[in-house]
């Protein structure tokens, strides 16, 4: 059988595959987790993602941008699924999930560091639940034995103390954009973002009544419009660094987004390398490999240092 | 004129061949008639022993100093002739032939009369010719003793290591990544199930080892100049970005490597990764990294350590070989028959070409030898191999593949003795073509194994879409009704076609292909081997498909042939080169430089003030730069404007409104009229025909005295546009003159019809014929007043602008006209 380069769009996923007469490979979006972000297109070796622009309806919302991936130019190599910071993407190899880059370790997980301390809560409280953007969170309250009872059961139980809360994080989707961690009134959560860095919006040039990049921002409270300017402000506490805005923002250099770290595993690859420096900038990348460098030279040292006292 | 021409004509009998036809004895007595002409004799045979003798014996008896021999094409036999004729002590370029048979009796067998007439011209335009013949020497030059065998399959393989066990340097220039080609590609081998790669493997090897082969893999030709004996050919190493001299071939770089890419060596059935051989016994066994694939995580470069064999940086590198002769062995490709719907190849998953089920086959494939269906990964219980995918069908390609009729028998064994009863095997066929040595008796065993054999093409494949089995529509031949076969695996038996680029191949080594694609040999019998440029040899399927043995044999041929040219010090060229008159070129004056701008070899030069001058050994002697000269400076030796002249003059003296006067080029339109003759394709015998080397070579002057002459009609036949002029672009400029010419001449008042420029190949004695036909009733409705008032009319205009050419040659010594 000739190679096959399929492409099948439904209502919520978006697939390509890669079909050959032994082996077969695909690569599928959620389109109910994507928000359009730049991360993917910006991280493919092959340029094979493109990240395309809804045209703007007149007096309509801005519209989020819409994934496209090219079934002809995609290797399959994996990169998008792991740096994609909502966990949209899903890549198969003969029908099982298999990232080829992390088989290799040719490539980093981003580290979610979410920590949740149950005890802290209180019994009826869900501000967590609601606030996640992604409705991600769930909080359950457990009778002694581990029943889930409902929270008009637990208002209404005598032994409050015998109660336990348990929240559920869905920590693979997780942006972590630590709004559930601020809204905490008892500080049980406790969220360390993925990625750092600046967003700054230049007022001067950005246009008066555009508000494009808040429409699409995923996260409530990243962006916010203020009444007494009417313009857009940044709140860099909850952004994400995704980058949606900077692709909907009609006006150059109106709305400025500079990631500058990126939280993940250690790797040692030039794909990587690659990616960080296009994902961050030239500087950022030498920053991470410097420290690289220096660990490895670190642990170089301890090690002879072990090896002399052991003789 | 130092000496007074003595010219001896003898007129061949061919057997009855010519005498059969033509009134020999009135021949004789014309050519008696002839200036300059003191002996007229006639033999049996010319071309025999006996025949050459007397030739020989009359050169004495009659101090001849100029032969002409009436007999067949001197395409046959002119190059005997000459030796015959030098072996008398006489200049062999003062022997002419006059090409009577295929021309005449061969052509006219049904008008005896008009072909003896026919003859009588011929033969007086050959003598016209013969008697301003000047005497040439043979250049001698050196000879490179290198070959390069460009393509490293069977054929490749076996032409190199004869040469090298000869003690010839070899280069072995390959396009991709590992020699072998498509026999590397093959599970067992017909007709006695060898398994390819182990005896192809050992070769393989013996050429990577052996001292005087060097092999330059994953390389492109970009240019060939020069000529047989000293060819320098520049060649481009395409970056591997591994290091050769540092790769061990150990394969760590492999396993660590993330990416998978389909793998063209497994027909894109299986994946390689981004650095990687395309198959394990690659020679030279160099591991590459695709740069389209590759993310450049550098784990490669990690696992190669210390051996440091990988470089990201590699830039193509570009190297200039000398080389004495090329032997072009180039493959073929398999024909994907995604654009015929019948078969449903690429639409239904378990329809499958015969490569690729080689691929499935094979131990070392990608499926570690399982049959599997695409659709479900599962074992076919049964199989129909449908011959004659694309081969013999009018509509696609016409010729029969020849192998494949072998190898779907071979798959068939195959089939059956991997899974014995388990499955049922088909062969869907039009004729079983099982010739050559024990493929008869592996039909026979094939037969004998319960492979199913049903006469009769298959007409269209359908899919079951539940079980995804394919539904075969034929018609069965010997039941005389159509059956449909229900199968869980379709293997197409595709045409093997010209190998992708054999275009770009056919142009940087000057050589033709022919409608089919693959390269055209200079002589389909006596010179199978050979191309029409000297010094560059075929062998293998680059000319038509072969099988394995067929392609061994020619590559062992070709290097026999090369043998023959490195093996001697000096080889001789035929000196029908090009001369620049010094004193009357006009670059001293003026910028022209247009022999510069024509010469298809680079071998005329006009610096700025200075004379042209043309480089003997370089030219080729197409002649196009002696038509295209301003000042007629440039003489085409053995072609001069002055022995045309003369040809021309002889051809129309008498009764020129009643002829076609045709300039054929010797490679393709002449040839092609040789055809015309030997097919006995009968056309009327108004055409009186001059031979060049090169259509380019026909001089604006030649069709204006034609026409002054009073020619009926005037023909100029060349190789057909673009590709197939033996001198790469004579027929190019000749097109471009002769259009000019035609569109003033038609202005001048001359009838469209009367000059036509045509194009006809050394395979269209059938279009030859046609055309002459077609002219012929052209002229014949134009009429003799209209023409005679037409050429009253051109007359004085064309002595005007022939008025230069005429002062030239005012005081001719010898001339055409009748005693």
């Amino acid at each position: 059988m000739p190679l096959k380069e399929l492409k099948t769009d439904t209502e919520n996923t978006l697939t390509i595959e890669r079909i050959l007469h032994t082996k077969r490979y695909s690569l599928t979006l959620d389109k109910t987790l994507c928000v359009g972000c730049e991360i993917c297109q910006i991280t493919c070796p092959r340029e094979a993602i493109e990240i395309k622009k809804t045209p703007k309806k007149n007096g309509e919302k801005a519209q989020r941008p819409i994934f496209d991936v090219s079934e002809q130019k995609c290797s399959y190599c994996g990169m998008c699924e792991p740096i994609c910071p909502f966990s949209a993407l899903e890549v198969r190899v003969d029908g099982q999930r298999m990232v080829p880059v992390l088989e290799k370790e040719s490539f980093p997980k981003l580290i979610r560091e979410i920590e949740v301390d149950p005890t802290k809560c209180d019994i009826d409280c869900i501000d967590c639940q609601e606030v996640c953007p992604l409705n991600l969170i769930s909080v359950k309250i457990l009778a002694p034995g581990g029943k889930e009872i409902s929270p008009e059961e637990a208002r209404s139980m005598p032994n409050k103390e015998n109660l336990k809360v348990k929240v559920n994080i869905e920590k693979n989707l997780s942006p972590c954009c630590r709004l559930c961690e601020l809204k905490c009134p008892k500080g049980a959560i406790h969220v360390r973002k993925i990625m750092h860095g600046i967003l700054r919006i230049n007022l001067e040039k950005c246009p008066d009544g555009c508000q494009d990049c808040l429409d699409v921002c995923p996260i409530p409270g990243a962006l916010y419009l203020d009444e007494s300017d009417r313009k857009v402000h940044t709140n860099e506490t909850f952004c994400v660094f995704c980058g949606t805005c900077t692709i909907v923002c009609p006006v150059k250099e109106a709305l400025v987004l500079d990631r500058r770290t990126i939280h993940h595993t250690p790797v040692s690859s030039g794909a990587w390398n690659k990616a960080l420096e296009k994902l961050t900038s030239a500087k950022e990348y030498s920053k991470e490999a410097k420290t690289k460098a220096l660990t490895k030279a670190k642990k170089m040292a301890e090690k002879r240092l072990l090896l002399k006292e052991a003789s | 004129m130092a000496e007074t021409p003595r010219v001896g004509v003898f007129v061949c009998h061919c057997g009855l061949n010519i005498a059969g036809v033509i009134a020999i004895k009135e021949l004789i007595e014309y050519a008696k008639t002839l200036p300059y002409v003191v002996v007229a004799d006639d033999n049996r045979y010319s071309c025999a022993d006996p025949g050459q003798e007397q030739i020989r014996k009359s050169i004495e008896n009659n101090k001849l100093n100029r032969v002409v021999v009436a007999a067949c094409s001197p395409r046959m036999h002119e190059p005997t002739f000459r030796k015959c004729v030098m072996e008398t002590g006489l200049n062999p370029y003062f022997f002419e032939m006059a090409n009577i048979r295929e021309f005449s009796s061969w052509a006219h067998g049904d008008n005896p009369e008009q072909a003896t007439e026919k003859a009588k011209e011929i033969v007086k335009m050959a003598v016209a010719k013969a008697v301003l013949l000047q005497p040439l020497e043979a250049m001698e030059v050196p000879v490179t003793n290198k070959a390069m065998v460009l393509g490293g399959g069977i054929a490749g393989i076996c032409a190199a290591l004869d040469l090298a066990d000869m003690g010839f340097k070899v280069y072995m220039v390959e396009k991709g990544e590992s020699i072998g080609g498509h026999m590397a590609q093959l599970d067992k081998t017909f007709p006695t199930l060898d398994c390819s790669i182990c005896i192809e493997g050992p070769k393989m090897v013996d050429v990577s080892r052996h001292p005087n082969i060097e092999i330059i893999s994953f390389a492109d030709v970009l240019r060939v100049d020069g000529y047989v004996g000293n060819f320098k050919v520049k060649i481009r190493k395409n970056p591997r970005n591994v290091i050769a001299d540092n790769c061990t071939g150990c394969g760590e770089c492999r396993d660590v490597c993330p990416v998978e890419y389909p793998n063209e060596w497994d027909m894109d059935m299986g994946v390689r990764k981004t650095i990687s051989v395309p198959f394990d016994q690659a020679v030279p066994l160099v591991y590459t990294i695709n740069k389209d694939y590759c993310i450049e995580c550098y784990k490669c470069v990690d696992a190669c350590g210390a051996r440091q064999a990988i470089n990201f940086d590699q830039k193509p590198e570009e190297v200039e070989l000398d080389v004495g002769a090329v032997i072009i062995a180039t493959g073929f490709d398999i024909y994907l028959p995604t654009d015929d719907q019948r078969y449903g190849y690429g639409k239904y998953d378990n329809v499958i070409t015969a490569l690729e089920l080689e691929r499935l086959i094979l131990a070392a494939g990608p499926t570690r030898g399982k049959v599997v269906r695409a659709s479900d990964g599962k074992k076919p219980h049964s199989v129909a191999l449908i011959q004659c995918v694309g081969s013999r069908d009018v509509n696609k390609y016409e010729w029969c593949s020849g192998f494949c009729c072998m190898y779907a028998v071979k798959n068939a064994i195959l089939l059956k003795e991997k899974y014995k009863d388990d499955v049922e095997v088909y062969i869907l066929y039009m004729d079983m073509r099982t010739h050559f040595k024990g493929y008869e008796e592996f039909y026979r065993r094939a037969r004998e194994l319960g492979v199913n054999f049903i006469r009769g093409k298959a007409s269209q494949i359908l899919e079951d879409s539940k079980t995804k089995n394919l539904i075969i529509r034929a018609e069965d031949v010997a039941l005389g009704e159509p059956i449909e076969l229900e199968t869980e695996m379709a293997v197409l038996c595709t045409a093997a076609i010209a190998k992708k680029g054999s275009d770009e191949v056919a142009r940087i080594f000057s050589i033709s292909r022919g409608t089919d694609g693959f390269f055209m040999e200079s002589h389909p019998k006596l010179k199978p081997i050979d191309t029409p440029v000297d010094g560059i040899l075929l062998a293998g399927a680059c000319q038509a498909p072969k099988d394995i043995p067929y392609s061994v044999s020619q590559g062992s041929g070709a290097a026999g042939r090369a043998a023959t040219i490195l093996s001697k010090p000096k080889w001789k060229i035929e000196p029908i080169i090009a001369v620049v008159d010094q004193e009357t070129c006009q670059n001293t004056r003026v910028k022209c430089a247009i022999c510069q701008k024509v010469c298809p070899y680079g071998a005329a030069s006009a610096p700025e003030n200075q004379p042209a001058r043309v480089t003997p050994a370089m030219c080729h002697g197409c002649g196009t730069c002696v038509a295209e000269c301003p000042t007629d400076a440039i003489t085409q030796m053995h072609f001069t404007d002055e022995q045309i002249m003369n040809q021309i003059n002889a051809a129309l003296e008498a009764n020129p409104e009643e002829k076609i006067l045709g300039f054929l080029c010797n490679w393709c339109s002449y040839a092609g009229a040789d055809l015309a003759g030997t097919s006995r394709f009968e056309h009327p015998p108004t055409l009186r025909a001059i031979r060049v080397m090169c259509s380019g070579r026909v001089d604006r002057d030649f069709v204006l005295e034609a026409f002054r002459e009073g020619a009926g009609m005037v023909l100029v036949a060349a190789c057909h546009l673009p590709y197939d002029c033996h001198y790469i672009s004579g027929n190019v400029w000749m097109t471009k003159r002769m259009q000019a010419l035609k569109g003033m001449l038609e202005k001048l008042g001359l009838s469209p019809e009367r000059f036509r420029i045509d194009y006809i190949s050394a395979a269209e004695g059938s279009k030859f014929a046609e055309v002459i036909t077609e002219m012929t009733e052209q002229m014949k409705a134009l009429g003799k007043d209209r023409i005679l008032a037409e050429n009253e009319k051109l007359r004085p205009i064309i002595d005007r602008m022939l008025a230069r050419k005429k002062a030239k040659k005012a005081a001719p010594t010898i001339s055409a006209s009748s005693k």
